[in-house]
């Protein structure tokens, strides 16, 4: 079972991966287009998970794009070019997070989810749960669980402490067992 | 009998061994319950990572694209702006050493040097009046513009290389050499001009 969500790449860029990075280096703007269509639905994926509206994960794919774009040229090529961008993706989420911390409550609590939470027989979707959770939560549980980062990875890039990732992430997980009506078997 | 905490299961999921690990794997052995936690952990994950993938609600690459050209022209223009103050300081010097030695087709020379440095300035400030930055522009328009700066950017720094080089060369070759660059120079911010300035107006922009 793979721990790590994985990219399906798109076959030119996969087949012309070589000569697309050439050109998009030189500024290229046919080449920096097809780097946005191939990795534009999972960073906007990464975003809207992170982010609390679609307006803010719409700006992260922007701001993450512009930057590549800026930085390709210095793009030497180590390690994969999804998980470049992927760090570009998430640096500018966390970004926005930080931005917005004023509405990083600990959950939300308003009547939509309290209606929900009485009925037995209407029980979260997973999506409704992920987005119920704290911004800073919904972060830790995408980025370690989804996206593969570490601990360290995440604590590094928040400028927290390991603990306060792995206590996130904890959290997180008691919420989400609670909401799905998994409830506690033991 | 209490059951392995929510952060004890997940550090089992962790790579390598933290101190715990051995008593918690041993608890586990015995407790079905905290087994089926850590599979319902497992299956949460495993339910995360295959949600469906998003996409966003309006094509966003032109507004990069845009972005990206603005940027670009900035820096150009940045560099451009120092390197046009740095010529024309240049020109005058030029101008007042061949001055001192005033042969006629020196001064001829020298007069139009300063004449192309003139044009040049017009030029450029009917681009910056133009400010192409906000404007936005198809693709070809770009694409051209675009290499109109890079050939000035480059004419820029033949000017820098031939007044650094003054000390080694003739000075007629070297003079004749700064007059061709001028008005290569003054052509290509012509051809500029006709790119922003003409295409705007035939738009109606």
């Amino acid at each position: 079972m793979s721990l790590t969500r994985t990219l399906p790449m798109d076959p030119y860029l996969v087949a012309n991966a070589d000569s697309v990075l050439a050109d998009a280096r030189q500024g290229d703007a046919a080449a920096l287009e097809k780097l946005f269509r191939a990795f534009e639905s999972p960073v906007y994926t990464l975003a809207r998970r992170i982010c609390r509206t679609a307006e803010d994960a719409e700006d992260v794919l922007q701001e993450t794009f512009f930057e590549v774009c800026r930085s390709i040229p210095r793009y030497r090529g180590e390690g994969s070019l999804w998980g470049w961008v992927r760090s570009i993706a998430a640096s500018k989420a966390l970004m926005r997070l930080r931005r917005n911390k004023y509405r990083d409550t600990d959950e939300l609590d308003d009547g939509v989810f309290a209606s929900r939470r009485e009925d037995t027989a209407l029980r979260m979707d997973l999506e409704a749960a992920l987005e119920r959770l704290s911004e800073t939560s919904r972060a830790v549980v995408w980025l370690h669980d989804v996206e593969g980062y570490t601990h360290e990875e995440i604590a590094g890039m928040m400028g927290k402490t390991v603990s306060f990732s792995k206590s996130q992430l904890a959290r997180a997980h008691v919420r989400l067992r609670h909401w799905l009506g998994e409830g506690v078997s033991a | 009998m209490s059951h392995l905490t929510m952060e004890t299961l997940l550090a089992l999921r962790e790579p390598g061994v933290e101190p715990g690990d051995v008593a918690a794997r041993e608890h586990l052995a015995h407790c079905a319950a905290c087994r089926t936690e850590l599979e319902r952990l497992d299956q949460r994950a495993a339910r995360l990572r295959a949600l469906p993938p998003l996409r966003p609600s309006r094509n966003l690459w032109p507004a990069v694209h845009a972005r990206q050209q603005i940027e670009s022209r900035r820096r150009f223009r940045a560099r451009w702006t120092g390197v046009a103050g740095f010529l024309a300081a240049a020109s005058v010097a030029l101008a007042l050493v061949w001055g001192d030695v005033a042969r006629p087709d020196a001064a001829s020379a020298a007069a139009e040097i300063a004449a192309a440095r003139e044009r040049s300035q017009v030029l450029e400030s009917a681009l910056n009046q133009y400010n192409p930055d906000v404007r936005m522009i198809d693709g070809r328009t770009a694409r051209v513009s675009r290499e109109l700066e890079d050939r000035i950017a480059d004419l820029d720094q033949q000017l820098q290389d031939a007044q650094l080089r003054r000390a080694r060369q003739a000075e007629d070759e070297q003079q004749q050499q700064v007059l061709e660059l001028w008005r290569e120079r003054v052509g290509l911010l012509n051809a500029l001009v006709d790119v922003h300035v003409t295409r705007a107006s035939n738009v109606g922009l």
